[in-house]
């Protein structure tokens, strides 16, 4: 099975290196970003399979970009992942409405980061199995 | 003279050379260190990172077996740094680390150290370490002569928690800094109602503030399993516990808090009355509907403001009550009353169906109204026959207005 490209935006960068290195360890290659900005670009120039998004980042929010990878229809399948700080309902609410897979709060816990990347590539698997 | 005037210059200038190049110095040193430390940080993370994802028992033998006295504090800014960011099983093996590498035993002996900075900076990292066997010595510094070493140690605890940790923290209620009280209360909260069977058990041992903070903690925890020893504060001595108990009934709910909540509607202190209105409102609790018009009587604002309020949060019932009490033979009901239905937009409402082709809808807000220009509340019915945008709206209250002109008495010729 090849290699899955996880791509992490996150603008403080001790937890972005933590996640990193967490999905590094679990065999995944790893990209990162350190604005909501960056990366959209990543995005549109690299292949991912599955996208980890802060929501407060400099220039594009984690919501903006969620939004905008929705939007094209080159990215719409990537599975997103939000990991963010704010726990209140609304949040988590608005996050998986617009289309967030998964959302995990600050602090995380590693292993269940893992377990949720896991299950969200596995169900994508699933998904481009059977529609192809 | 020249000669002293020349050396007097010259010591002059000499100190501000010296000082300046003292703080150029000092600040290149810092500097110098600060990217000493960040380079180092780079190359001692991996390692960290490594161990928190492993399985490895011990983080020494991926820094090679010992920690280089130079390394110590780049060590331990990265696993401090790390240890915020994470939960479960990844922050137990960086608190152990942070444990074997002697810092919780620095951060223990600086718990004691003669300057009060060192000692809140040791209680908080303490608390980052989730170091379990510092509760005892963080629960003495609560003792701590300095605020900010007592506010931090307590924030520890609230992180460390537990029964150990939690004990020291109700005792801490009865600070005698009420700002302290309140962020030693968010601390408890923040560890919901798994604290509540604690608080119940040391209530009886806090001081009056104290005892207020800890009330406030079962209401904001949801603490269901307080709900029946809350009912059984509605008889405290102190008002100012009865009227807090109110209050958390009303956020609680649970069984027969609204029965509960209705009798302390008469209570002989306002504070309690006006509490048990409010904590009625919140909960709804239709059956206090005649009991509440009753407080819209009370001579204290706040139970008549409170009361008014709570019938408008039940919906329709409570605002069928409010409608029927403007004609109460109680001017306070009466204004409270009115006010209510004017803030809950029913008037406005009124003032729209006056013109409705609907008959009976028309008929039900013309009577309405009456009532209200009955009781000489006119302003804002007023300020509508002017306003309102519908010409036929502003045509029927301008002639209401007119058949219920406030009479003015007679002056003789």
């Amino acid at each position: 099975m090849a290699e899955k490209s996880v791509l992490v935006a996150e603008d403080d960068p001790t937890t972005c290196r933590f996640v990193a290195s967490l999905l590094d360890a679990k065999g995944y290659h790893v990209l990162t970003a350190e604005d909501g900005r960056h990366a959209y670009e990543i995005a549109l120039h690299q292949h991912l399979d599955l996208i980890i998004c802060d929501v407060v980042m400099p220039y594009r929010d984690g919501f903006d970009v969620l939004r905008a990878v929705r939007r094209d229809e080159r990215l719409s399948r990537i599975p997103v992942v939000i990991l963010s700080m704010r726990d209140r309902e609304e949040d988590i609410v608005r996050g998986l409405e617009m289309g967030a897979d998964d959302y995990v709060v600050k602090p995380f816990n590693a292993r269940e980061l893992v377990a949720r990347v896991r299950k969200q590539l596995e169900s994508s698997r699933r998904e481009v199995g059977l529609t192809t | 003279m020249y000669r002293v005037l020349v050396v007097s210059i010259l010591v002059t200038g000499g100190v501000f050379l010296g000082l300046t190049l003292a703080i150029v110095l000092n600040k290149a040193w810092r500097e110098g260190l600060c990217t000493w430390r960040r380079a180092r940080r780079t190359v001692l993370e991996p390692a960290v990172l490594a161990y928190a994802h492993g399985d490895h028992a011990s983080l020494l033998p991926a820094l090679e077996g010992r920690v280089r006295r130079g390394d110590r504090r780049a060590l331990e800014e990265v696993l401090l740094d790390h240890l915020e960011r994470v939960r479960g099983i990844a922050r137990e093996r960086l608190g152990r680390a942070l444990d074997e590498l002697g810092y919780v035993d620095e951060y223990l002996a600086a718990l004691r150290h003669h300057d009060w900075w060192r000692r809140a900076d040791a209680a908080e990292k303490l608390g980052v370490a989730g170091a379990g066997r510092a509760v005892d010595a963080l629960a003495a510094a609560l003792h701590d002569e300095v605020h900010e070493v007592r506010l931090r140690a307590a924030k520890s605890l609230g992180t460390l928690g537990g029964v150990a940790a939690v004990l020291p923290l109700i005792g801490a209620l009865s600070e005698p800094n009420r700002w302290s009280t309140i962020r030693v209360a968010d601390v408890l909260t923040s560890l919901g109602p798994a604290v509540a069977d604690e608080i119940m058990a040391a209530f009886p041992a806090l001081n009056s503030n104290a005892r207020i903070a800890a009330i406030d903690i079962l209401a904001s925890s949801r603490a269901m399993n307080a709900a029946s020893w809350l009912r059984e504060r509605l008889r405290d001595d102190e008002p100012d516990v009865r009227a807090r108990a109110c209050s958390a009934l009303g956020a609680i709910d649970g069984p027969e808090a609204g029965s509960a909540l209705q009798r302390a509607l008469d209570d002989p202190q306002w504070c309690v009355r006006a509490m048990a209105a409010r904590g009625l409102g919140r909960i709804r609790h239709e059956p206090a509907i005649p009991a509440l018009c009753r407080a819209l009587r009370d001579r204290r604002f706040w139970v008549r403001d409170n009361a008014a309020r709570a019938l408008r949060l039940m919906g329709d019932p409570g605002l069928g009550a409010l409608s029927r009490m403007i004609g109460d033979h109680d001017g306070f009901a009466r204004e409270q009353a009115v006010f209510m239905l004017e803030e809950a937009g029913v008037l406005d409402e009124a003032v729209d169906d006056i013109a409705s082709l609907d008959g009976e809808r028309q008929e039900a807000a013309r009577t309405f109204l009456l009532r209200v220009l009955g009781v000489g509340k006119r302003s804002r019915v007023e300020d509508h026959a002017q306003r309102h945008p519908d010409p036929r709206v502003r045509t029927s209250l301008s002639a209401l207005l007119a058949s219920n002109a406030p009479r003015r008495e007679s002056v003789a010729p």
